[in-house]
């Protein structure tokens, strides 16, 4: 049931960045090219009195998406690679694919809010706690701000809430619903004029 | 409008007491506070025989917010058996008032377990176990955890649905809307009013927050039980309260002394200490099967 809600949303929200991308066009420039950016960085994830899950952000903007208003992304982010490095918290996995839209794209602080949907998994390593929930479907916003720097890396610092935890009848219980971001970010491949 | 409301509820920060029927007034106190004799087994037995000494003893202890009332059952299926003494221990600030709940720490709710655990050790008794519910479980891993119960300290620890991460995930912002709020007020059955405290204060919930994430993060790094004792876990699949994900981090995180693995149980249950069914409404013969199973298997352990 979550799979087929994830890629569902997944399906809507590709659609409409293609969509995105070709109404964005003015009435006059129907030939207006594309300039994308795809950027590529770490995240460093902080959850309100839980854990540390950190990983990879990638994030992909165009001029053909409301002039870099919106940009699309994708983050990998794991306890494996925060508070479960060498200690016994819960193995936990977060896939997430975010919708961001930045305000003053072409300033170098750039307040921005984020619809995110994803994937959770915990991996409770043992037989007997099959019987509890480990996965849920991510759904959250997040808000804050991004500077990029003239030199090419962008930082970023966000704050969010995940709606779709565990309450203890149902769903994972390490989900948390409050969480705080950084991202460090450079251009991987950059059409923008230098 | 919000705003208007927060402040508000900043503003009212005294809950409305109702002294008649409420734990947190002046005139309903928890009964051990009145007939001590009747539910410590150091205070019941002056002096106690060879045989008293070879009985074992169970420290019960209830969990946040509740009174020795949680115990009543366990006790009374242990003396139907005639083969196991329960000392139910009432948690410091607990079982009183509004305003000593309001400016008590778990330091100070764990106190009393540590005091009754040393009072049966001086009199000599033998086979001393531990059973808590839900904050009292993490109340007796920090015990643990920081070297109170030593070798062959206790024999047997069992924790019925303990409590490292709440089902509720917005205590994790309990530290920031808690001081707006103030105070939480519980829902419960006729039955259960002036056993519980009817109304949490937030400093309470902060203290309950600190509690659960010190033990987690002891958990994470890892500590074990003492030579000579054992655990046993039981834990409802389901649970409105304590996640069950918090048996997932004590599997993990607490090892026997051979660094086995306790004993863990979860319960087709969607209760919170299952244990405890009086005063509830709507209680299932389902339910009932579960406590049976859950006393049988402790008197078991307790008499092998």
């Amino acid at each position: 049931m979550n799979r087929k809600l994830l890629s569902t949303f997944i399906l809507l929200l590709f659609f409409t960045g293609l969509r995105a991308q070709s109404d964005s066009t003015q009435a006059t420039e129907t030939e207006r090219p594309h300039i994308r950016i795809l950027q590529a960085g770490i995240k460093i994830q902080k959850t309100q009195k839980l854990y540390w899950e950190n990983g990879i952000y990638l994030d992909w903007g165009c001029n053909r998406l409301f002039d870099y208003h919106l940009h699309f992304g994708f983050s990998y982010i794991t306890s494996r690679l925060g508070s479960a490095m060498g200690t016994n918290a819960i193995k936990q996995d977060n896939y997430i694919f975010h919708s961001t839209w930045h305000f003053r794209p072409t300033k170098s602080l750039q307040p921005l809010i984020r619809m995110n949907t994803g994937y959770f998994h915990a991996d409770y390593e043992d037989p007997i706690f099959d019987v509890l929930d480990n996965t849920a479907f991510i759904f959250g916003l997040e808000a804050g701000l991004v500077y990029e720097f003239d030199f090419p890396m962008t930082v970023g610092l966000t704050v969010g809430y995940t709606f779709t935890g565990g309450d203890g009848t149902s769903g994972p219980g390490t989900l948390y619903p409050v969480f705080y971001q950084l991202s460090i970010y450079t251009p991987v491949f950059d059409q923008r004029k230098k | 409008m919000l705003a208007a409301m927060l402040i508000l509820a900043a503003c009212s920060k005294t809950p409305d007491i109702d002294h008649n029927s409420m734990l947190d007034g002046d005139k309903i106190f928890d009964p051990s506070l009145y007939d001590s004799a009747k539910y410590l087994v150091s205070v019941r037995i002056d002096n106690p025989t060879t045989k008293d000494i070879q009985t074992p003893v169970v420290i019960a202890v209830h969990g946040y917010s509740a009174t020795t009332y949680e115990w009543d059952e366990f006790r009374d299926f242990a003396d139907n058996s005639g083969e196991i003494y329960v000392s139910q221990v009432l948690l410091g600030g607990h079982g009183r008032t509004y305003d000593e709940f309001k400016n008590s720490s778990w330091k100070d709710w764990q106190a009393s377990i540590l005091d009754e655990y040393r009072a049966l050790k001086a009199k000599g008794y033998a086979k001393i176990s531990f059973a808590g519910s839900s904050a009292a479980c993490p109340l007796m891993l920090d015990l643990i955890k920081e070297g109170e119960i030593g070798y062959n300290g206790l024999d047997h620890i069992f924790l019925i649905d303990p409590i490292v991460i709440p089902s509720d995930k917005l205590m994790s912002i309990v530290g920031l809307v808690g001081p707006m709020l103030g105070y939480l007020e519980t829902d419960m059955t006729n039955e259960e009013e002036g056993h519980w405290y009817h109304f949490r204060p937030q400093e309470t919930l902060q203290e309950l927050q600190d509690l659960t994430e010190k033990i987690r993060k002891d958990l994470q790094k890892g500590f074990k039980l003492p030579q000579g004792t054992d655990m046993k876990v039981y834990k409802s699949i389901h649970d409105p309260t304590a996640d069950a994900v918090s048996a997932v981090l004590i599997n993990k995180g607490l090892k026997n002394y051979d660094g086995s693995k306790v004993s863990i149980q979860m319960l087709e249950s969607d209760l919170h200490v299952v244990t405890r069914l009086k005063g509830r409404d709507d209680v299932t013969q389902h339910d009932r099967d579960i406590q049976k199973e859950v006393f049988d298997d402790m008197y078991r352990i307790l008499t092998k």
